[in-house]
C-alpha cells in the first residue's frame, strides 16, 4: 500500500442546524488520485473543502472530528491556515483566472507567499508551472495576454498552473472538467496522470467514467455519509453496497 | 432489481435478456428434436432439424449486435456490465450447444448408417438428462438465481457418468460384433456431442454466478470420473 497523505477521522460538519457530513472516516494515499462521487448535495464538496479549511470562511459552518495531513491535525489551534492553503491547492468547477495577464495569474501566488526572491526566480516558477500544467507551449508567446482570453480548457490548465505555482503537496479538484468539452477534458485527465507523480490529487466528479479513468481509489457519498470507499476497479465492477451499485448504474430513485 | 432512471436503457437490457431466453429455448428444442429423430431414426425429421440451426445462429448475431450497441451507448457498469459481457459469452455457448445438437441430427440424417438399438435408447436417455440441465440453467438465468445455477452445474457429473457407461457399452458391442463398428462410431460421436452440451451448460451456470456475485465460480465436482478403468 502507498503511504497515507490525508486521513479524515469521524468528521461531522454542520451548516448551522443542518448536518452536512456524518462521521466520515477515510484516508487518501500519497501521489495517487482519489475520486469522490455522489449525487448533488451528498457532501463530497463539503468534504474536500474541509481539507484546506475553505469552510472556515463560512460563519455558520462547524467542523468536528479530525483531519490529518502527514499526521498533523489541520484543525489544531496552532495550524497556520495560510500555510495549509499553500500546501493544499484547489481547482474549481468553472475556470476562474484573475482578470490579469497569463503571467500574473501564475506569479500571483508565489509573490504573495514570498516564494520568489528575484524576478528571475519568479519567471522560472511561472514557466515551470505552465509546463507542468501542459499549457506552456500554447501560451509561451503571449504571456502578457489576459488569462480570460484563453479557451475554457486552457483557462482550467492556467488555474492548475496557478495552483501548483506555490509548490503544494495536494491538489483538490472540484469538478474540474464539468465546463469543458471532451478534448479539453482528456487533456486535463492526461495532465492529472502526470501530476500525480508529484502531487496527491483529490477530485470530485459527477462523471463515473472520469472517476474510473483517473483515480486509484473512489469514495461514494450519499446524504452526507461516506457509503463506501474502495479501489476504483472494485467500485465500478462489483461495489459492496447496494446504494453504490444503484448510483453508478443509473438506478438511483 | 430496481429500474434505471433512463427507461430506454432498461428496454435495451430487457431485449438482450429476452433474446437470450428465446435462443436458449430454441437450443433446448433443437436437442429435444434431435433426440426424437435419433430414437425414431427419422431421417426426414433430421433434415428439418438441420435447417433449424440457422435460427439459433441468427439469434446469436442479434445478441452480439444488441450488446455492442448497449456498450457503445450506455457504458454499463457493475452488475449491468457483468450482465452485458455475460450475454455475449452465453450467446456464444448457446450457439455451440445448438451446433452439437444439430450434429446429432446430421448423423441421423445419413440413411446409410445402421445404428444398433440398445445403445441408442441409452443415448436418448442421456440426452434427455442434458435437456433438463438446459432447462434448469435457463430457469436460473431467468430468475438470476445463483442457487439454481449451481444446481444445474452440479448435474453435469451425472452426464459424465452416463457418457462413460455408454462409451464402455459401445466398445463392448464393437468388440463382440465388428459389423456394428460404423454405427457404434457414429453413436460414440453423438454421445460426445451430448456430453459437450452438458459442459456448455456448466459454462452458462458460471456466467450466471458471475452476473449475480461478481466472482468466478470456483467449484469442483464431488465425483471424478475414472477413465483409467475403461
Amino acid at each position: 500500500m502507498k503511504s497515507i497523505k490525508i486521513k479524515a477521522d469521524n468528521l461531522n460538519v454542520y451548516y448551522g442546524e443542518k448536518q452536512a457530513l456524518f462521521e466520515v472516516s477515510m484516508y487518501m494515499e500519497e501521489k495517487q488520485v482519489t475520486a469522490l462521487i455522489g449525487p448533488s448535495g451528498c457532501g463530497k464538496s463539503t468534504f474536500i473543502r474541509c481539507l484546506n479549511r475553505m469552510n472556515d470562511v463560512i460563519d455558520i459552518c462547524k467542523v468536528q472530528g479530525k483531519i490529518e495531513i502527514d499526521g498533523n491535525d489541520i484543525y489544531a489551534p496552532d495550524m497556520q491556515v495560510e500555510q495549509l492553503r499553500e500546501r493544499v491547492g484547489m481547482v474549481f468547477q468553472k475556470p476562474n483566472p484573475f482578470p490579469k495577464s497569463i503571467f500574473e495569474n501564475v506569479a500571483y501566488g508565489p509573490r504573495i507567499h514570498g516564494i520568489a526572491e528575484h524576478k528571475s526566480d519568479l519567471e522560472e516558477i511561472v514557466v515551470t508551472s505552465l509546463k507542468k500544467a501542459a499549457l506552456f507551449d500554447e501560451v509561451k508567446d503571449r504571456l502578457s495576454d489576459s488569462g480570460t482570453s484563453l479557451s475554457g480548457g486552457q483557462q482550467q490548465r492556467l488555474c492548475i498552473a496557478r495552483a501548483i505555482s506555490v509548490n503544494p503537496d495536494i491538489i483538490l479538484m472540484d469538478e474540474p472538467c464539468s465546463a469543458l468539452d471532451p478534448i479539453a477534458t482528456a487533456r486535463i485527465e492526461e495532465l492529472m496522470g502526470d501530476l500525480k507523480t508529484e502531487y496527491t490529487i483529490i477530485i470530485v466528479t459527477h462523471s463515473m467514467q472520469q472517476a474510473a479513468r483517473v483515480s486509484s481509489r473512489t469514495g461514494f457519498f450519499h446524504l452526507g455519509k461516506l457509503v463506501e470507499v474502495d479501489k476504483t476497479e472494485a467500485i465500478f465492477s462489483n461495489p459492496s453496497d447496494q446504494r453504490t451499485q444503484d448510483y453508478i448504474t443509473g438506478r438511483f430513485g | 432489481m430496481s429500474e434505471h432512471i433512463v427507461s430506454s436503457y432498461d428496454e435495451q437490457l430487457d431485449l438482450i435478456n429476452s433474446t437470450l431466453i428465446k435462443m436458449g429455448g430454441l437450443v433446448e428444442t433443437q436437442l429435444h428434436n434431435s433426440l426424437v429423430a435419433l430414437g425414431d431414426k427419422d431421417t426426414a425429421f433430421a433434415e428439418e432439424i438441420i435447417r433449424d440451426d440457422n435460427k439459433i445462429d441468427a439469434l446469436e448475431k442479434e445478441i452480439d449486435a444488441l450488446t455492442y450497441k448497449v456498450i457503445a451507448m450506455r457504458q454499463p457498469l457493475a452488475n449491468d456490465l457483468r450482465t452485458v459481457l455475460s450475454a455475449l459469452s452465453i450467446a456464444n455457448d448457446l450457439e455451440r450447444m445448438g451446433d452439437h445438437a444439430t450434429n446429432i441430427a446430421k448423423r441421423v440424417a445419413n440413411v446409410k448408417i445402421n445404428m444398433p438399438d440398445t445403445p441408442v435408447s441409452e443415448i436418448v436417455n442421456m440426452g434427455e438428462n442434458v435437456q433438463s440441465m438446459i432447462k434448469n440453467v435457463l430457469d436460473a438465468f431467468v430468475q438470476k438465481s445463483d442457487k439454481l445455477a449451481i444446481t444445474a452445474w452440479d448435474l453435469d457429473v451425472n452426464i459424465d457418468e452416463l457418457y462413460l457407461s455408454i462409451y464402455r457399452d459401445l466398445l463392448k458391442t464393437m468388440a463382440e460384433d465388428p459389423d456394428t463398428i460404423t454405427g457404434c462410431s457414429h453413436l460414440l460421436s453423438i454421445a460426445k456431442n451430448i456430453e459437450r452440451i452438458g459442459d456448455y451448460v456448466q459454462n452458462i451456470a458460471e456466467d450466471i454466478h458471475f452476473i449475480t456475485t461478481g466472482d468466478a465460480l470456483e467449484r469442483k465436482s464431488e465425483k471424478r470420473i475414472k477413465w483409467e478403468k475403461v
